[in-house]
Parts: structure tokens; C-alpha cells; sequence
């Protein structure tokens, strides 16, 4: 059982050795990641329930578009580099060319795509789990204001009956207080 | 055009990097600490606090996994990864070295001429001395640090694949560091972020005491 054991290990380093893919690291970075950041995310209790499933969810997709995105690319560099080197050339430079691939998925690629894809992708399946933003609580008048019954206003009339002092003339004083000598 | 694509794939300094784990991890890591944040600040949906708060968090993020995977994963995982396969193969597998960096001097002398493999055993280390078989004092060589048989192979001429490269021994490095990888940057670094990040931004002025549960909730919706 040991001596199995030791044989397939020894099998795996060896294949590990002789051809190890710059691809390799990356894409079981990136799946262990895809379990373990939504996992983390879950187990958070601070958080409120469905923003944790919605965060999850989105951690979880970056890293199941990494994964693809890596290793097609990868591949496309390294088999564009086979094409246009020289014969004697052609292991050393699609393997760093794979790696340069690695590297534009990772730089570019991957937080590009990411951006694009995403938001939709959740806008399209998932329309329960998506957070609400926190309104910005506005004195909305105009809406309120058709509930609001407001009594009918009565028609101001103008008045030509209203009597104005005349300061002019002594009499039109009000003759009323104390009065003070004279008349 | 195609010429200068050319040298830059197949130059050394491009190979020393795809050749080792450790340097293509850590390349990448530094390219997501620049890529990501870039993105997160060119995205016009995002408001402008947001922005920044997101992308400084990002950053710190990458950057301590950087961090942790060079405090971590390169002595730990590479080191113990050398030391369990020299218990757990056979010598003919993974030859005689004392360390690993012995093993990776032998890696880059492998990878020359045989004429510039020659000369490089040849020469002194400075500062050190040895007693020789007849007893007189000299200077250290470079092939006195090599046990024989690991001599015999470095002296091989290059034709019929030169000398051996002990491939398993450098596939149990290239598991450990995967593993160690895998580990480091997946389930270590979120933790030790977790608890590093949300102060660091504090200090950048980027999250107030009261506002971290409000500056969550915004960076995760977005």
C-alpha cells in the first residue's frame, strides 16, 4: 500500500518535473479559491444573509472564469509561439509564452472580462439575492403631495368696503383712550 | 517584429522566471495588485468613494498575499518539500545534494555548456579555505562543495540529453511549492487580510470606525 503510494507520487513528481505548465499553479490557485473565498464569505456572521450569498456567488464565478481563461490562453501562446520560432527554439518559448499568457489573462483578461460578465450574469439569474442599496431617504413632495387633500381654497374677493383711517384728517382717529385737553 | 518577439521568448531572463514556481507566483501576484485595482478605478458605474475605497482594498488584498507567500510559502513549503523527498525517494531519483540551493546551483549549471560547466567547477569560492587529501591548505572550488557521483553527471558532455536533472527531486519542489501556493494565497491570506485590512485602510483615511459596516456592505454590492 505504502510502496503504491510512493510509486504514484514518484509518478507525479517526475511528470512534474520534466513538463511543469505555468498553467498549472495558477488554475489550482484559482480553484481552490472558488471553494474557499465563497466559503469564507458564508460563514461570515457579521453580514447580512443576502448580500453573504450574493458576494459568494460573485467570488465564486471570478474564479470559474479564471479557470478557463487561464489555461485557453495559456495555450494560445504557447501554440502561436510553436508556430513562428524555429525548430530548436520552439519548448523553451511556447513554455515562456504560455507564461506570458498566464500573465495578460491575469493583467488584463480575467478583471476585464470579469467587470463585463458579471453584472449581467447576476442582473439575468439573480434577482432575489441582489442586495438592495440603501435608499437616500429625499422629502419627496411632489408624490406625497396628491395624498394630501387639501381644502379647496375660497375665492379671495377684493373688498372695496374696507374702511383705511385717513391720516390726514383729525377725525378719522379712533375715538377711543384718553384724550388729552382741546377738543 | 517576429525577431524581437523571439528573443524576448526564448531569453534567460524570461526562462529563469517560468522555470521556478515561486517567481511565476509572486510575478502574477504583483500583476493582479496592479490589474484589478486599475479596472475597479476605470469602471464609471461605480461612485467615486467607492472607487478608491474598493481599490485600495484590493491592493492591500494582493499585496498581502505577496507577503505572505514570500514569508511562507518559499522557506516552508520548498524547504520541506526537499527535505520529505530526500527521505521519502531513492538516491538514483533525486542524487546526493546537502540543500536545496545546491540543487538549484546544480539546476543552472546544467542548463550551460558543457565547456562553461567545466569552468565554473573550477573555480574558487573566496573566503573559504580546504584541507586537501595530502593534507596542504587551498582555496575552496566550486566542485568541492559536490559529492562525486553529482560530479560525474556535471562533467557529462551534452550530447544524450546531458547530465541528469533529477526530475523527480524537482517535481516534488514544484508539488510542495504548488501546494504551499494553493495554501498560502487561497485559505491563509484571506484570513491574515481579513484581520490586516480593515486597519491599514483606517490609517489611509479610506474607512472610518463607524462607517466599516456601511463601507462593507457598499464594496461587496458593488
Amino acid at each position: 500500500m505504502k510502496a503504491d503510494i510512493t510509486t504514484k507520487l514518484k509518478n507525479i513528481c517526475k511528470n512534474l518535473g520534466e513538463n511543469n505548465k505555468p498553467t498549472y499553479v495558477v488554475m489550482a490557485i484559482a480553484a481552490v479559491k472558488g471553494i474557499c473565498r465563497p466559503s469564507f464569505t458564508m460563514m461570515d456572521k457579521k453580514e447580512d444573509p443576502k448580500t453573504k450569498k450574493y458576494t459568494a456567488i460573485r467570488e465564486g464565478l471570478t474564479e470559474l472564469i479564471a479557470i478557463p481563461v487561464y489555461w485557453a490562453l495559456g495555450e494560445l501562446s504557447a501554440k502561436a509561439a510553436q508556430k513562428h520560432l524555429p525548430k530548436d527554439l520552439q519548448k523553451k518559448g511556447a513554455k515562456n509564452a504560455m507564461f506570458l499568457g498566464v500573465c495578460t489573462a491575469a493583467l488584463f483578461v480575467i478583471p476585464g472580462l470579469c467587470s463585463a460578465v458579471i453584472k449581467p450574469i447576476m442582473g439575468t439569474f439573480y434577482h432575489d439575492g441582489v442586495p438592495e442599496k440603501k435608499k437616500i431617504k429625499k422629502l419627496d413632495v411632489t408624490s406625497a403631495s396628491e395624498h394630501i387633500e387639501i381644502p379647496a381654497r375660497s375665492a379671495v374677493v377684493a373688498s372695496t368696503d374696507v374702511k383705511r383711517p385717513n391720516l390726514q384728517t383729525f377725525s378719522s382717529r379712533p375715538e377711543f383712550g384718553m384724550k388729552v385737553g382741546g377738543v | 517584429m517576429i525577431n524581437g518577439v523571439g528573443k524576448i521568448l526564448t531569453g534567460n531572463s524570461l526562462s529563469n522566471i517560468t522555470s521556478n514556481t515561486n517567481s511565476q507566483v509572486m510575478l502574477e501576484t504583483t500583476l493582479k495588485a496592479i490589474g484589478r485595482p486599475g479596472f475597479i478605478l476605470i469602471d464609471n458605474e461605480i461612485s467615486e468613494d467607492t472607487k478608491r475605497y474598493a481599490a485600495a482594498k484590493e491592493f492591500l488584498y494582493q499585496a498581502t498575499c505577496l507577503l505572505v507567500y514570500a514569508a511562507l510559502v518559499v522557506p516552508v513549503f520548498k524547504h520541506g518539500a526537499f527535505k520529505l523527498a530526500q527521505k521519502t525517494f531513492e538516491k538514483t531519483d533525486i542524487g546526493n545534494f546537502s540543500s536545496l540551493k545546491q540543487y538549484n546551483h546544480y539546476l543552472k549549471l546544467c542548463d550551460t555548456t558543457h565547456t562553461n560547466r567545466i569552468q565554473t567547477l573550477g573555480k574558487e569560492i573566496k573566503g573559504t579555505s580546504v584541507v586537501d587529501e595530502t593534507g596542504n591548505v587551498r582555496r575552496q572550488l566550486v566542485k568541492d562543495e559536490y559529492d562525486a557521483s553529482m560530479l560525474t553527471e556535471l562533467q557529462k558532455p551534452d550530447g544524450n540529453g546531458g547530465p541528469n536533472k533529477f526530475p523527480v527531486l524537482k517535481g516534488a519542489i514544484e508539488l510542495g511549492n504548488i501546494i504551499g501556493s494553493v495554501f498560502g494565497l487561497a485559505v491563509f491570506a484571506p484570513q491574515v487580510s481579513h484581520a490586516f485590512i480593515h486597519p491599514a485602510l483606517r490609517i489611509l483615511g479610506l474607512e472610518k470606525k463607524s462607517d466599516k459596516s456601511v463601507q462593507n456592505n457598499l464594496d461587496k454590492t458593488v
